[in-house]
């Protein structure tokens, strides 16, 4: 193709060939970095809890409500996605190893009993989870890594944060 | 003047409303929810009166379930059933009313009517049928049993034990104790001076999620009145313990009761044993609807004894399956082979819609 000043030069030399490859290479590895870093699990608290490392089998109790205060004294307040979000499926399959139907009733069991009078509170994004536990004192709550905005306190799994080797949720 | 006030009031208005909706913790006390269960049945048995067998359909219990935050840290819970009789009535009575206040997981005192912390079952699965797996209850725990005191009335103390990965739990409590109609409990009064007092322990250890396993003892002095103006006095006590492993995959629940009784006139004593094993597995098949189950149960109770009245020796066992239909709502088909005393084995059918409303 003729352009006004001559022939147009072809976008890249033979040298440049191998920055292509290079730039689309470098393209491709930042968006592998970002769908891992999309997949992690993060367990955040309001800024208030004075607890920075959970244990594993602690969180399940925190979750399931057979711990209901942090040891400060303050009520501990579950919130949980609804049914379908990756952040549920994976606090039922992984933390609790229950399907959506033993959850349920495990919940209409813990009412009747008398061993709390609510389940957790039920929102329907990240966004809706993180502003009431920023809010909410005692709040605790598990959602995508990259949803989790400045200020808020990321809990420590068994010692690791999500991106570690070891960390439970990876 | 009048405008002003006006406008004060609305801005006052406004802004009330504007910070119950900025904040999402905003609780107003009482906050009363109500639920229900119930069931509906259809059995065929052996066991007759007279000459015939029976069967047909029968009314569950209608059961509902009251929770309410009355203030912070203080929740009143509340149970009332309605049960079909053969009076062609209905019995309204209130199966539990606590009221609890909550300091922390360690400490918990609530008063009322419980169901009596003396075995699991009694105080897992109460009068909603579609919690447990079975249709039937074992009969060492049955709704107007004798083996155990089933309900309890008086003040309850509970909370988690600093116990590491083995999650210790506590109950204490003290109350009425057994009625005259030892079936009941002392919900007018106790019949004696001497007050009921049990403790329980129980762990549900890290190390076996989905274990836990536990035991009690109960006291109290039973006062009878077998004659109008005739007294008689016992000592009681009930030692029980269990094991169970509740992932479903399976499903294990061990228990064993103990009862002695000792007269204070007479010296004499007697001692009665109860114990049930039930096991089920939830299969994978059909989006894991599917559960079947069966039990094998036995109360032996001391010849010779005079405090149980119509608790005779039992024995037998039931399989069955249980159908989770949708969410809240199963249906169970349950065969029962069991005897009374060494009378001739019994069979029966049983059928049963249980639910959550």
């Amino acid at each position: 193709m003729w352009t006004p000043s001559g022939p147009r030069q072809p976008l890249f030399s033979e040298r440049g060939s191998w920055v292509r490859r290079l730039v689309i290479a470098g393209f491709v590895l930042v968006a592998l970095c970002g769908v891992a870093e999309a997949g992690a699990i993060a367990v955040v608290a309001h800024p208030g809890v004075e607890v920075d490392d959970l244990s594993f089998a602690e969180l399940r109790k925190i979750m399931l409500a057979d711990r209901q205060f942090w040891s400060t004294g303050q009520r501990i307040t579950l919130i949980v996605r609804a049914p379908v979000a990756i952040e549920r499926t994976t606090l039922l399959e992984r933390v609790f190893k229950m399907s959506e139907a033993q959850y349920r009733q495990y919940w209409v069991a813990k009412v009747f009993r008398g061993e709390a009078t609510d389940g957790p509170r039920v929102v329907v994004s990240n966004e809706e989870a993180v502003d009431l536990v920023s809010v909410l004192e005692g709040a605790i709550t598990i959602v995508d890594a990259v949803d989790v905005p400045e200020g808020l306190k990321v809990l420590r799994i068994d010692g690791h944060l999500p991106g570690d080797p070891e960390y439970a949720f990876n | 003047m009048r405008r002003w006030v006006l406008l004060l009031v609305v801005t006052l208005v406004i802004a009330s409303a504007a910070q119950a909706a900025d904040d999402p913790d905003q609780k107003s006390y009482p906050s009363l929810k109500i639920g229900g269960f119930s069931d509906f049945n259809f059995f065929a048995s052996e066991e007759d009166e007279g000459d015939r067998g029976r069967s047909g359909f029968k009314e569950g219990q209608f059961v509902l379930h009251f929770v309410s935050e009355v203030a912070d840290r203080i929740d009143f819970f509340g149970e009332v059933s309605m049960t079909a009789r053969e009076e062609d009535d209905f019995k309204v009575e209130l199966e539990r009313g606590i009221i609890k206040y909550t300091h922390n997981d360690r400490f918990k005192v609530s008063f009322g009517r419980f169901h009596t912390p003396i075995n699991w079952w009694n105080t897992a699965f109460h009068h909603g049928q579609y919690l447990q797996t079975s249709v039937a209850r074992p009969a060492m725990t049955r709704f107007g049993g004798e083996f155990i005191p089933v309900h309890f009335v008086g003040a309850q103390a509970e909370g988690l034990i600093p116990s590491g990965s083995h999650n210790l739990k506590y109950i204490v409590g003290l109350g009425n104790g057994r009625d005259e109609v030892i079936s009941q409990g002392g919900d007018a009064g106790d019949v004696n001076s001497n007050r009921a007092w049990l403790v329980n322990l129980s762990s549900k250890p890290d190390y076996a999620y989905g274990l836990q396993y536990g035991g009690a003892y109960y006291s109290d002095k039973i006062t009878l009145e077998p004659a109008p103006g005739v007294f008689e006095e016992y000592d009681e006590a009930i030692v029980s313990c269990y094991v169970l492993w509740n992932r479903e995959t399976p499903e294990v629940i061990v228990e064993y009761a103990r009862v002695e009784h000792e007269g204070e006139d007479t010296g004499e004593s007697f001692t009665s044993d109860a114990y049930y094993v039930q096991l089920a597995y939830r299969l994978p098949q059909l989006n894991s609807k599917l559960k079947p189950y069966a039990r094998y149960e036995k109360i032996d109770v001391d010849e010779g004894q005079t405090v149980f009245g119509a608790l005779m020796d039992r024995q037998g066992y039931l399989g069955g399956l249980r159908i989770d239909v949708v969410n809240l709502f199963a249906v169970k088909v349950e065969y029962r082979h069991q005897r009374t005393e060494d009378d001739p084995y019994v069979d029966a059918v049983w059928a049963q819609a249980a639910f959550v409303f």
